[in-house]
């Protein structure tokens, strides 16, 4: 066993040795250029917002957002070309921010999500024309009161929240750094830098801005809440390893580090290691909705505006599992005894009952969110194998997944009716008839998500529940299968409902999206295509992105 | 080279692509886009065969690996294809027929206002069909095959107004999937005994597998090959699927897609050298089908049916000897070739009288055409001197030597096999020169047109005007140049084929030779057959050229009648089937409300039932969200310290 | 001193906090009760930075990202609530269950929660909710 978890890491170029002075902090730009194009962009966004006049700003954050997420991109490209993926991986920023494959792979998926999300933001053609001027899917002006007259003159003078592009870009620059942190202060720093743009992000909504707000105080309280807990648990690592480097407390896991008579003191006490590693984990389970910490994700998912629940749903899962690998695979693999059953109990109650829930789902937010839940459990089921495969496994699925979930909600903002977005099941009965089009695009989303062959929901599913199974997890994959056949049942059900019934009277109209969210859509039913027919190269991709450094 | 395999399928289904998505825009040349396409998969059909001439017979063979489909464990599904000299051979027949047709076409559908989407469906057939016989793997063959029988349905479906060729196409579906249920459990079965699906492995192993086995192998496969070559007992699509435009009858009715089941046998000729039982079935299948079909076609009034009776009978021909292993092998490929040819040629010749008939389909009502059709007479007639082995014609050369080596099986089997082969034959003789006397002898039975409005049966896009006499004249110039060369084909090829044995050594390496041991010496069996033939002949033109024939068929004797309804066997299918079937899907039905509904409607309750339960825990109240994640940090931190405590 | 005395009293304040953030109706009392869980996490690092001479004084250096941290935090989260409070003229969190499986959650389709707010009658809907949400 010991042989295969020595095979995910490998040994930094230059190991940090303990030092008796601070020396000058060496950071590596080029290493860490990704996050620092994306904070750029953004803080260039806040100027653009306090410089330019508000005619202007749309555009040019449309265009800042668009090419910071694109050049960032880029050095992610180039950095992964250069071997920092595999030969050269590295720990940058003296130990705080480590550069190798999986990193480099999730903030590549992050990072497109985001660009795509970009557009989802942009959409200007859903919503009536308000006083002659087009406009978004956020507030007018955040702070109004809906219906008061402040508010009326906001939406006379065509106000508009164009702030939410350079929240996106912290948003995103925070998951980027996220599964990359390589030290409990990085994690909890960036996992804060992430969350505060999404509390307020989530408050934005043009329309059902109460339940909007509504969510974002359920969100801010119970992410406050959780991180909370998550600190008070990287308190006690540290007071167990007197060290917050990952590298570190890894090491005196396993007794390899050097002791001090008050080190050996601390450490006697495998409690705190115990209660701290389940703390910090409580933490990221959190993020990533397991159960059962997944109560805010309906309630957040339906409040939020549609656009930033498709971001948040996508972005925020593929950053937080990336951080929980990273801590599972580096930090605690030395008490995996411990944690694996823990995390097997989380898995299936995660699989079991996101599925079993969204049965009765009348809401297709609602339906989505705990969809999301479900494919958790899922991916959770990769994390537990502990293996290459199962990095490799987890890594594909949420680049599956999280293309699938942005596409299925930007299908949700183009069913509107007099209120908004028509989100309600019922309304939604008879789409197929009405728009043969975008049924079927939702159609090929939920069929991704129930995984059916042919899309990517399958080969990742495949790869997971594969790695599970080889992992010796075989129970966890047999009840894996059974909910994912529940699961399977509210999908079908979906597409049933929109090709087998009769369409209401005065229901929904579907908009015609600007090219914006048309680009977003194809994004999302290319990729899933594109995954489920071949799926061997993105695979071999994720397989050769599995090796954590340390 | 390899690479050009690729495009070899991939022109054709480049056309289907661009003709079926393009939409109306393409509507005025489309028909130039499909013809193109399928002259150019031709065209490198052609050079591929040319560079395969130039190679050392054992070298022939090219394979192209394109990717890996299926990759799962020890799984593994290839798109790969295989070109050898079999595959070669039905790429010529494919492509060279098919351009020939969709020449034909051009002129045939000039008023069909779909005729843009006859075109993609007729690329997309050649694509599939391309696809069966170059796959190099039994899964690969598989999709092809499926990709056959789709593109069959939409084409003979392809007046899909009218209900009789709805109901054809529909009939011809439900028939094939019986046929390619057994395909697709031969090929599981291949599969869980070989590990692979690649010919070559299996080939190689398949002496490997116990008898019982390569015995069931072989009757599924046959099973397969029954249905799209349209054998008994999954023979009775064949004459309902002529409701489809004609020139679908002579490309896939006639030439290729109904060849699928022999290029089946013949292919997995290996397995079924192997298992004697199954290669005895596929000469018993061969054997009965060539009557059933014969008969049929002696009774059969509407020229199209006749045809396709004819049609059934000659493949039962080269099921034949494809069962008679590797004595028959190539003659069975031989005679499917000069077959494609002749038949292709009738079938066209066919279609060309109906055009000048106001699309009258009934032969009672032809007579003494030869004097204003000459170019369809002659190569009508060439396509009929062929087809009843008329000796020096291309039929005469693969006929002969399948009776030869039917007789050459040995035993009782031999002599049985042989005598129906030889019968066969005759009636073939007569059947046909029924069909060519009522056609274009006699005297002129004229009847007017029918209205098209009461008689939903009439292909649109010919002019009919109701209540004239028809005015028989020449077809246009696009729909008789193909009927010359396929005459020419239906004259020269067998002669051709068999100078030097020509046919013989290019297929040998693939499928094997022996020469079999006949009791009957050759000269014998030449002389017999033209016995046969001229009974055959004489006997047909004492009963239809010296009498005056009746426009209303007479009520006949009792085989005649049952031969009228295709031997009754719609009728046994309707008794034995559909009403077993019935019976036994009303009691399933019943076994799954009570059980399997039962249970399953429990689950679905219970799990509804418990989902209802769970919601109300998610009650929006931010408080208790927070006391169940302060809970379940507690169980996790509590669940943690009692790993290490146990 | 030991370590335990510190540790513990870290313990019992970031338990006040729990019982604060489950316990408290008033979205300002639960920021607070927030706020103090991080501070005995504060505690914790600063008592284990000392207790184990760390060279580096990670647990010092945490502690003042910690600060730094949560005063952003409160200032987004006093935002969102004053933003609930203005428009429903309360901050007790038991108030916000519109979003919920339990059904006091209105048909999304029916438009009656906080509309496009440049339609009068979906305003007219709008303040009726708000005047409902007053007298409760």
């Amino acid at each position: 066993m010991t042989g295969t978890i020595h095979s995910l890491w490998t040994t930094a170029a230059d190991s940090a040795t303990p030092l008796d002075k601070i020396p000058t902090p060496k950071i590596e730009y080029a290493q860490l250029s990704p996050v620092l194009i994306v904070f750029g962009a953004a803080v260039l966004g806040i100027l653009v917002e306090a410089l330019l006049p508000r005619r202007s700003r749309y555009i040019a954050q449309l265009g800042v957002s668009v090419t910071g997420l694109a050049a960032a991109f880029a050095a992610i490209v180039a950095l992964a070309a250069d071997g920092y993926a595999s030969a050269k991986s590295h720990i940058a920023a003296m130990g705080a921010v480590a550069v190798d494959g999986p990193a480099l792979f999730l903030q590549g998926t992050i990072v497109l999500v985001a660009l795509v999300a970009a557009f989802t933001f942009a959409e200007r053609r859903l919503d009536p024309l308000a006083h002659g001027r087009r406009v978004d899917s956020f507030a007018a002006q955040g702070s109004t009161v809906p219906g008061s007259e402040q508010e009326k003159r906001a939406v006379r003078a065509g106000f508009t929240t164009t702030e939410v592009f350079p929240l996106l870009l912290f948003a995103v620059g925070g998951m980027m750094i996220f599964p990359a942190a390589n030290d409990l202060l990085t994690l909890f720093v960036s996992l804060e830098v992430f969350s505060l743009p999404l509390y307020l992000l989530c408050a934005l909504a043009r329309r059902h801005r109460l339940l909007s707000q509504e969510a974002a105080v359920k969100y801010f309280l119970l992410g406050a809440f959780s991180s909370a807990i998550l600190l008070f648990g990287v308190a006690l690592l540290y007071g167990y390893a007197g060290t917050i480097s990952y590298g570190g407390i890894a090491d005196v896991i396993s007794g390899t580090a050097k002791m001090t008579p008050a080190l050996a003191n601390t450490t006697a006490n495998d409690s705190l290691l115990l209660i701290g590693g389940a703390m910090v984990v409580v933490g990221l389970l959190f993020k990533v909705a397991a159960v059962p910490f997944h109560m805010w994700t309906p309630d957040v998912y339906q409040g939020a505006p549609t656009p930033v629940t498709g971001f948040m749903a996508a972005a925020t899962k593929v950053a937080a599992f990336g951080a929980l690998l990273r801590l599972l695979y580096v930090v605690l693999p030395g008490i995996r005894w411990d944690w694996r059953p823990v995390m097997w109990g989380v898995a299936i109650a995660t699989m079991v009952i996101g599925a079993i829930i969204a049965v009765t789902q009348t809401d297709v937010k609602r339906l989505l969110a705990y969809s999301s839940i479900a494919h958790a459990g899922f991916i959770l089921a990769g994390v537990i194998a502990l293996s290459p495969d199962g990095v490799s496994s987890v890594l594909f699925y949420l680049a599956a997944y999280s293309f699938v979930t942005l596409g299925a909600f930007a299908v949700v903002t183009l069913v509107r009716d007099a209120g908004g977005e028509a989100t309600h099941l019922s309304r939604w009965a008879g789409l197929g008839r009405r728009s043969p089009l975008v049924a079927a695009v939702f159609a090929v989303f939920l069929l991704a998500f129930a995984g059916i062959p042919l899309t990517s929901g399958f080969a990742g599913k495949f790869a997971v529940f594969k790695a599970a199974a080889q992992g010796g997890a075989v129970p966890l994959v047999i009840i894996g299968v059974i909910s994912s056949a529940i699961a399977a049942f509210f999908y079908i059900r979906v597409i049933v409902l929109m090709f087998f019934s009769e369409p209401q009277p005065g229901g929904p109209s579907v908009a015609v999206p600007s090219a914006l969210t048309s680009t977003a859509i194809a994004a999302g039913v290319a990729v899933t295509l594109a995954l489920g027919v071949a799926p061997q190269y993105f695979l071999d991709l994720a397989g050769k992105a599995s090796v954590f450094v340390r | 080279m390899d690479h050009l395999i690729g495009a070899l399928i991939g022109a054709p289904l480049l056309g289907a692509g661009i003709l079926l998505v393009g939409g109306r825009r393409l509507d005025r040349v489309g028909h130039w886009i499909g013809c193109l396409l399928a002259a150019v998969s031709f065209g490198i059909g052609a050079a591929l065969f040319a560079d395969m001439l130039g190679k050392p017979t054992d070298q022939r063979t090219l394979t192209s690996h394109l990717y890996s489909w299926v990759p799962v464990g020890g799984f593994r599904a290839d798109v790969a294809f295989q070109l050898d000299q079999l595959s070669m051979t039905f790429v010529l027949l494919i492509t060279g027929v098919g351009t020939l047709i969709h020449i034909y076409s051009i002129g045939y559908m000039a008023h069909d206002e779909n005729r843009r989407r006859f075109f993609g469906y007729l690329n997309l057939f050649l694509a599939a069909m391309l696809l069966l016989v170059l796959a190099d793997n039994y899964l690969l063959l598989y999709v092809g095959w499926e990709g056959v029988g789709l593109a069959s349905y939409l084409l003979i479906g392809f007046w899909q107004h009218k209900p009789s060729a709805a109901t054809a196409a529909k009939k011809a579906f439900i028939v094939n999937r019986v046929g390619d249920m057994g395909l697709s459990i031969a090929i599981m079965v291949l599969f869980t005994t070989y590990g692979t699906f690649s010919f070559g492995p299996v080939f190689a192993h398949a002496t490997g597998a116990s008898q019982a086995k390569l015995t069931v192998i072989g009757l599924l496969l046959l099973l397969g090959a029954c249905g799209k070559s349209a054998q008994v007992p999954l023979q009775s699509w064949l004459g309902d699927a002529m409701e489809g435009p004609t020139p679908v009858s002579a490309l896939i009715h006639a030439a290729t897609m109904v060849t699928a089941g022999v290029y089946l046998v013949t292919r997995s000729g290996a397995i079924f050298n192997a298992a004697p039982t199954a290669q005895l079935a596929v000469c018993v299948v061969g054997a009965v089908t060539l009557m059933f079909g014969a008969i049929v076609g002696c009774a059969k009034d509407d020229i199209k049916k006749a045809l396709a009776g004819s049609t059934m009978s000659q493949i039962g021909y080269m099921m034949l000897a494809a069962g008679l292993g590797p004595i028959g092998y190539v003659f069975a490929i031989m005679h499917l070739v000069t077959h494609g040819f002749f038949k292709a040629g009738l079938f066209l010749g066919a279609g060309s009288v109906m055009h000048g008939m106001n699309d009258e389909v009934d032969m009672r009502k032809y007579g003494g055409l030869r004097r204003y059709m000459p170019i369809t007479y002659v190569t009508f007639g060439l396509g009929y001197l062929a087809i009843i082995g008329f000796p020096g014609l291309s039929g005469y050369w693969s006929k002969d030597k399948i009776i030869e080596a039917a007789f050459a099986k040995g035993g009782t089997e031999g002599w049985i096999l042989g005598g129906v082969a030889l019968l066969g034959a005759g009636i073939t003789a007569y059947y046909m020169t029924r069909v060519m006397v009522l056609t274009f002898f006699g005297e002129e039975r004229w009847e007017p047109a029918p209205d098209p409005d009461k008689t939903p049966g009439v292909e649109p896009g010919i002019e009919v005007h109701p209540g004239e006499l028809p005015h028989p004249h020449e077809s246009p110039r696009s729909m008789t140049i193909p009927m010359v060369i396929l005459a020419f084909g239906s004259v020269f090829a067998g002669g051709l084929f068999s100078i030097n044995s020509a046919f013989l050594k290019w297929l040998e390496p693939v499928t094997g030779h022996s020469e079999g041991h006949s009791p009957v010496s050759t000269w014998e069996v030449t002389a017999a057959t033209l016995v046969v033939l001229v009974v055959g002949g004489a006997l047909a033109w004492a009963q239809y050229g010296r009498r005056p024939v009746p426009v209303t068929a007479p009520r006949g004797s009792l085989v005649t009648r049952a031969a009228r309804r295709d031997l009754l066997q719609d009728d046994f299918n309707h008794i034995v089937l559909v009403r077993g079937g019935e019976h036994l899907t009303r009691s399933l039905v019943y076994l799954d409300h009570s059980l399997v509904d039962g249970a399953v409607n429990g689950t679905a309750a219970s799990v509804g039932g418990l989902s209802a339960r769970l919601r109300q825990v998610q009650n929006g109240y931010v408080r208790s969200y927070a006391v169940s994640m302060l809970g379940g940090t507690a169980v996790l931190v509590a669940a943690t310290l009692l790993m290490r405590a146990v | 001193m030991h370590l335990a005395y510190p540790a513990v009293l870290a313990v019992l304040l970031f338990c006040v906090g729990l019982y604060g953030v489950l316990a408290r109706r008033n979205a300002i009392l639960v920021l607070m009760s927030v706020e103090l869980m991080l501070n005995a996490v504060n505690l914790n690092l600063v008592a284990f930075d000392v207790w184990l001479r760390d060279t580096l004084h990670a647990g010092q250096a945490l502690t003042l990202f910690t600060i730094t941290v949560a005063a952003a935090e409160i200032g987004i989260g006093l935002a969102i609530v004053l933003l609930v409070y203005r428009n429903r003229g309360t901050s007790d969190v038991d108030k916000l269950t519109d979003l919920a499986d339990t059904g006091t959650l209105p048909d999304s389709g029916s438009a009656s929660i906080a509309p496009a707010t440049d339609n009068p009658a979906d305003t007219a809907a709008e303040q009726a909710l708000r005047a409902r949400e007053q007298t409760a």
